[in-house]
Order: structure tokens, then sequence, then C-alpha cells
């Protein structure tokens, strides 16, 4: 058998892609095979890692958490908070207090009652569970209970993403008496619309849940039998879409033309951008990239249109701005900043006395081999040679923070303001590893981190210093692509590649 | 022979023990971000840190080495560093999917491959001619191909077959039965036509030799000499071929399984060494190698049993 190890070496790179591009490819996928329509079946690209509510993780990845734990704060599709366990939340005068008052008629699967004492008890231990996205807590010192159905979060420094927190890992609530033991980690105990149905869940293969008896809102349980089948492969997930065992699924434009022959519906839904990442802004390694003309003169080596349209098969939207249209901080006037121009490219090279020529050294990046080759092809003819180095590998982010890459091409979510500043722009950000900074930008940053319901449209000037610094050379918004059976409907949610688990409904 | 079991088996133990400190120095190489990893691209300096002392991956390596073959030899593998879930309880879910899928593979090649391998060599013509060219096919389809296709007549156009596993602990033996069909003749196709020119081959070369001239001119029919004499002499090279392509099966698996989705080793090796999932890996490898041991031991006893002069020698 010649093919062993060649077959185990495809899917060793298969697997390190997969793991890279975790934060745009998330794949729910539904295998209900026949049953009634009030079973939905969903794929998806991997198991959760722990049932601990602190362990959640953004996007898909938060999915089944959503069909266990209640959140304190819903998120609707288009973004809207509304009141889930809580039912009114307020902030103090400084903005360093959120008051937050809690349904008083929801106990959890083991009997437990929700109430203020269990919302502090979620809250403490997901500030100390380490749990992927603790950061989400950081700006908040401590809860006190005010009386049975009202808890103070008290923050250290005024965080306007806070209430979307909540919403989101953070914001989970699982029961008192079963957080912290090693039982959680396998087995859920939330407030939520389903129970898992442990002997029916293999580790890695399906996680079975069934409607909880007497869960406070029907509104968000419109399943009796809800089913995540883990496909990591995206053969697999075409596959058992098209031939009826999964509901719904997460695809790419590709096996997306082969769901459409088989008349799946499509639920397209932008949620991460694509580009270069000029990170060493002040030349530490490369000294072409502290000018900024350099850096403007890449961007305009790009014909978006056209490498999405080769590449992407067209499903996305050309931009030249890193924020999303969902997080309050994207502009009209951004949107096509830098067209397609190669003479101005090569004008600004002149100008910035690189005429000669710029070299970049990027690390090839597992399922970009594509962009990567037609980025390299127009930057060569603007003049700038496209160096691509090894594959990254599974130690990338620590190389990332070693500042081992002076340019990267990589796809990246597209959060809420705080959240892609702390991602990308401020000097906490892993993809900022050389520390680029202003005392202007700073400014800027304090603002939206004070701006308490004005942080988007503040984040606006944020967003438009680094677009005409040029810290990047975003290429395009791309298309999550999700299909569905006839027999689902599905709402898109805004910034997830997977709809939360709210928005599925049987098709009437 | 009991003293040559125990002489292949001591060899074994320090394979084992060689592979597994390779295994983990060189995981070890990568494992340096793990931690962060484990944590995301939003964590800390702070939250690394303690997420490495955690998995006590601020003690020295031999330390930790020793720690882990010391559990290891009481039977603890420990628990996967980004699930939490003991090892010893994946390998006990993963390893009957993959493992009734490689042996139903293999028993069903060695049945074919010797069949077929044998009427070449005896018929030659258009049998052998066939064989041939089957041979360098399968050689040249790689398997997943091969279920790729299968999967697009039979599961979606025919619906025959599940395109994907559904073996579940409510499903029963008609689930395993019907999952496990496509990717079994995936993986079969290739052992079966490599298996049988190999098996081709050995025959004619027994055929040619001395001692069947000897027997023939003693007027010991044809199928006598076959049966009792020829693929007696043959067998070593047909079982040889046969335990290569069990071990090669195993890398081949991996890819069938994750088309398919099914529950077995492959997507538990290629998701723990992608994250460098170090008691995850150290589990996989664990098993790959005592299954190479166990069945290359095998097939020494079967080769002793079917033929004296390996025994003697």
């Amino acid at each position: 058998m010649k093919l062993g190890p060649k077959a185990a070496a495809a899917a060793l790179i298969l697997s390190a892609s997969l793991a890279l591009t975790a934060c745009g490819g998330g794949t729910p996928a539904g295998s209900g095979g026949g049953a009634a329509a009030t079973a939905l079946t969903l794929g998806t690209l991997r198991d959760v890692t722990s049932w601990d509510p602190a362990q959640a993780h953004v996007g898909h990845v938060l999915q089944p958490y959503q069909a266990v734990y209640d959140t304190l704060i819903l998120r609707e599709p288009d973004g809207k908070l509304s009141p889930m366990l809580a039912t009114a939340w307020k902030y103090n005068t400084g903005n360093t207090k959120l008051t937050v008052d809690l349904r008083t008629d929801v106990t959890f699967s083991d009997g437990a009652k929700f109430d203020a004492e269990a919302a502090k008890a979620n809250i403490d231990h997901f500030k100390k569970a380490n749990g992927p996205q603790m950061a989400q807590l950081a700006s908040v010192s401590d809860v006190s209970v005010v009386d049975a159905d009202t808890i103070d979060i008290n923050l250290s420094t005024p965080d306007p993403g806070l209430e979307y927190f909540l919403s989101q890992a953070a914001g989970l609530m699982g029961s008192p008496k079963a957080l912290g033991t090693e039982r959680i980690k396998t087995e859920p105990v939330g407030s939520g619309p389903y129970v898992m149905d442990k002997a029916a869940t293999v580790k890695d293969s399906q996680t079975v849940f069934n409607a909880r008896k007497d869960y406070w809102n029907k509104d968000l349980q419109k399943y009796q039998k809800l089913t995540f089948k883990i496909l990591a492969d995206l053969t697999a997930r075409t596959n058992a879409l098209v031939s009826g065992q999964v509901d719904a699924t997460l695809l790419d434009p590709k096996t997306g033309k082969q769901a459409e022959g088989a008349k799946m519906k499509l639920a397209a839904n932008e949620v991460d951008w694509q580009g270069l990442l000029l990170l060493d802004r002040d030349g530490a390694k490369n000294p072409a990239l502290a000018n900024v003309k350099v850096r403007q003169a890449i961007n305009h080596a790009f014909d978006r249109k056209t490498i999405l349209e080769q590449v992407m098969l067209g499903q996305g939207t050309p931009t030249s701005q890193p924020f999303g249209k969902g997080s309050g901080a994207w502009t009209q006037e951004l949107e096509n900043y830098y067209s397609y121009d190669p003479a101005k490219a090569k004008q600004l090279l002149k100008e910035a006395g690189f005429e000669t020529g710029v070299t970049l050294e990027i690390p090839l990046v597992p399922n970009f081999e594509t962009q990567i080759s037609v980025v390299k092809q127009q930057l060569a003819d603007v003049g700038i040679e496209l160096k691509v180095g090894a594959a990254l590998t599974n130690t990338f982010t620590a190389d990332v923070a070693a500042q081992k890459f002076t340019t990267m091409y990589f796809s990246l979510f597209q959060g809420q303001p705080t959240v892609a500043i702390d991602q990308i722009v401020s000097t906490k950000a892993l993809y900022n590893p050389f520390k680029s900074a202003s005392p202007e930008l700073d400014a800027k940053i304090a603002a939206v981190r004070n701006g308490g319901a004005d942080a988007g449209k503040l984040a606006q000037e944020v967003n438009k210093y680094v677009v005409e610094q040029a810290w990047f050379a975003p290429l395009f918004r791309v298309n999550q692509m999700y299909y569905t059976n006839a027999k689902v409907n599905v709402t898109p949610q805004i910034e997830q590649a997977v709809p939360s688990i709210y928005n599925y409904s049987p098709a009437k | 022979m009991i003293r040559f079991i125990a002489k292949r088996l001591g060899s074994g133990l320090v394979v084992l023990f060689v592979v597994s400190a390779l295994t983990f120095f060189l995981l070890y190489i990568s494992s340096g971000s793990i931690a962060r990893n484990i944590l995301g691209d939003q964590a800390t300096a702070e939250q690394v840190a303690m997420k490495e002392h955690e998995l006590g991956l601020d003690q020295p390596l031999p330390v930790r080495y020793f720690a882990w073959v010391g559990d290891a030899l009481t039977g603890n593998l420990g628990a996967s560093w980004f699930t939490s879930e003991p090892v010893a309880n994946s390998l006990a879910t993963r390893i009957p999917v993959t493992m009734t899928m490689v042996f139903a593979a293999m028993i069903l090649i060695a049945i074919c491959a010797a069949l077929i391998g044998v009427a070449a060599a005896v018929k030659r013509g258009w049998v052998d001619r066939a064989v041939q060219v089957g041979a360098i096919l399968g050689d040249s389809i790689p398997g997943f191909v091969i279920g790729v296709i299968l999967v697009t007549i039979l599961a979606i156009q025919l619906g025959i077959f599940p395109a994907t596993s559904t073996i579940s602990p409510d499903s029963g033996a008609e689930a395993w039965v019907y999952s496990m069909t496509l990717p079994v003749i995936a993986l079969l196709l290739n052992g079966v036509t490599g298996g049988a020119q190999q098996i081709r081959s050995a025959v004619i070369k027994q055929l040619e030799r001395d001692y069947v001239r000897t027997l023939r001119s003693r007027g010991i029919g044809e199928g006598e000499i076959l049966f009792k004499h020829v693929l007696r002499s043959a067998a070593p090279a047909g079982l040889t071929v046969l335990s290569l392509q069990l071990i090669g099966m195993l890398g081949g698996v991996v890819i069938i399984e994750q088309i398919f989705a099914l529950p077995g080793m492959g997507p538990l090796a290629v998701a723990a060494t992608g994250q460098s999932d170090l008691p995850v890996v150290m589990g996989v490898v664990m098993y790959t190698v005592v299954v190479v041991i166990v069945v290359n031991l095998l097939v020494d006893i079967l080769n002793g049993w079917l033929n004296p002069k390996v025994r003697v020698s």
C-alpha cells in the first residue's frame, strides 16, 4: 500500500490548514435523513473541547453551547442586543458599573435556581478558568449581588464591548452546582433550550440534544431533537448535505456549486477579511515597510475585484478596510480607498525612494496558496518582489508574537470595534507584534474604549487611520457559504460563519 | 518456538520504548506554543504562563518524559491537552472502528488476492494480463479517490449506502455494515490488485522450481502439487505482502475515515498531530507500534506453521 505515508502527509497538511483557518472555516452540518421536521441535524467542523461554559469560544464554536446554555443577553441575527436571562441592564454615568436585572423564573437542568448568586458564580468562574475568551471579561474587576435578581458588574476601565460579551462566551450561564466539576467538561448543565443525551453522544462524532421540558422561552426552542454531527472534512460535509444526512452545513465556493446543483439553499454572510498584514510598520526588519508610501503602493497594486472573481468565484466584496460592516466602524468612503492603479503604485515607490524595488517576505499559509501566488504576481507587476517562505505550522501564533513575520497573508475575523482593535490595532493585539503605535492613534483608541454606545462610530476614526496609513492591504471580505436543505429555514447571524442556534426553524 | 516468540516480543518492547522517546522529543520541539494554541489568539502572556504551568510544560523535558512513561506503565496514558478527555477513553472508542474496517478489508484482500493471484499464475493468458493491468491501475488510483467515486455513485446518486458514517451508540449492527461497506471497498481495491500481483509472481516462481518438475515426473496431480507444495512455499511471500499492506493501511485509513466521517483513529490522529496534542499523539503512536509489532509477530508465527524451513532457520 504505497499510499499510506502520502495519505498521512496529506491528512496532516489538511489538519494544519483547518486549524489555521479556524476563524473562518467553521462548519455545521445537519443530518436528518428522513427524520421528523422537529429534528434538526447540524454538522460542525469539530467537537467542543470542553462543555465548561468558561471554555466556550466565538462564532461557530459558540453555537453548540447555545443549545444548552442561555446567555445573559441575546444577540439578534442583526446584532441587536435583547433581554434573555437579563431582563434589563444599565451603566452608571462613568460606564464603570453595569447593573443587570435578572429573570426570576429560570432553573438549570439539574434543578438549581438561576439567580444573582448563580450569575455571579458564573462570571467569577469565567474570570479564573483561563478559557480561550477570558479576555472578554478582562475589564471586569468584580461582581456584587445587589438582591436576589440584580447584580452589579464593576469595571476597572470602561469597556464598550461588555454588553456584547455578555451575549457571547462570557454570558453563558451554567449551573452553579456543576461549575468547576470534572463532570461539566463532558456533560453540560445549563438552563438552555436543550439537554444533552449523554448515551447517544460520542466524542468527536456526534452530540445529541433533546428539547428541555418546561423551558422558559418556547420561542427559542423550535426542535424536539438537535444533533451536531462532527464532519471535519469538507468533502464529507458536502456529501452528507446533498445526500440528506445533514440539514445544514458550511461549505466553500467550490463545493457550494455542488450543493446548489442538489437544490440546497445558500445563506451567505461576510464574516472575515483576507489580505496582507503589513506588520513591520516601523521597519525594524524590513526598512521599506516603514515608509507609508511603500505600504500605500502595495495597496494600489491589487486588482481586488478580479482576484475575488478568479479565486473565490466572486463570493465576497472587494474592500480596502479591515473593519467589518457589523462593527459600526465601517464606512463607504474607505471601501474602495485604494483603487487598482499600478502606475500610481510605481509612482509612490519612486517618491519613497524605492523605485529599484522592494522585497517582502511572507510565510506560506495552507489553503491560501492560490491567493498568495496571485498577490505575488500583481506585486511583481509594480516592482515589488514577494518571497514566499516556509508554511505556517501549529506554532504560528507564537511565531507571530515573536515578530517572525514582517508581512503575512491571512484571513481574519471582523469583530466588534474593541474586539477588532485588540486583535489587529492596539499594542495588545497579536496581529500588531511590532507594537506599532502613535499618540494620534492612541487617542482615537482611547476614545473608542470610553465611548460607550458611540464606540462603533468613534472606531471609524481608528479604521480611517489604519487605512490611510496602510497598516494592511485588505483585498476582500469573504462570504461564508452556509447551506441548508429545503426542510430548514435559517437566518444568517452577523459576524458568525454559522448562525446562532435560535436562527433555525422548520420550513413550513 | 516459545523462545522465538519471547525474543520477538522483547525486541518489540525495545522498539516501543525507542519510538515513544523519539515521538515525545520530536513533539516537544513543536509544542513550544501549545498553551497559546489552546487559549487562542487573544490570550495574554499571563494566561499562557498559567496554562503552561497547568500542563506541566514548565518542567524539564526528561522529567516530563519519564513522568509519562511511569504513568503509561500503570495504564494511565494521560488526557488530551485540548479536550481533557482521557486518552485511554479516546482509544477505546476509536480502535474498534478502525480495526473492524482494517481487518474486514484485510480478510477480503487475502481471499481475493490469493484466488486471483493463483488463477493468474496457473492459467496465464488473458487472466494473467488482466491481473497485471489491474495491478497498475490499482497502484495508480489512490483509495480516497475510489472512496469519493463510490460515494458519488452509490450514496448520493443511488442512495444505497450512507454518504458518511451513521455509527452511533443507538444504532445497531446494521449501521456498522452499511457505514463500513464503502470505506472497506475503497481500502481494499488496490490491496487486492497489488496483493494478487505479488502472489502471482511467487506462485510462478515456485511452479518453475525443480521440485515441481520432479513431482510432476512422479505422476502427482497438478492439484496436489499446487495446493500441497507450491502454495506452502509461496505463502511466506504472500503473507509478507499482506502484512505490509495491513501496516500501510493504518496510514491509508486516515484519509478514508475523514472522507466517510468514521469515528476511528484517523480523525483523532490528524487532529492531535495538527495541534501537537502530545498525550493523544503518544497514545496513537503507541497503538500503531503495538499493531505493527503484533502483526509482524503473527506473520512470523504463521510462516513458521506453514513452512517448516522458516522454523529451522
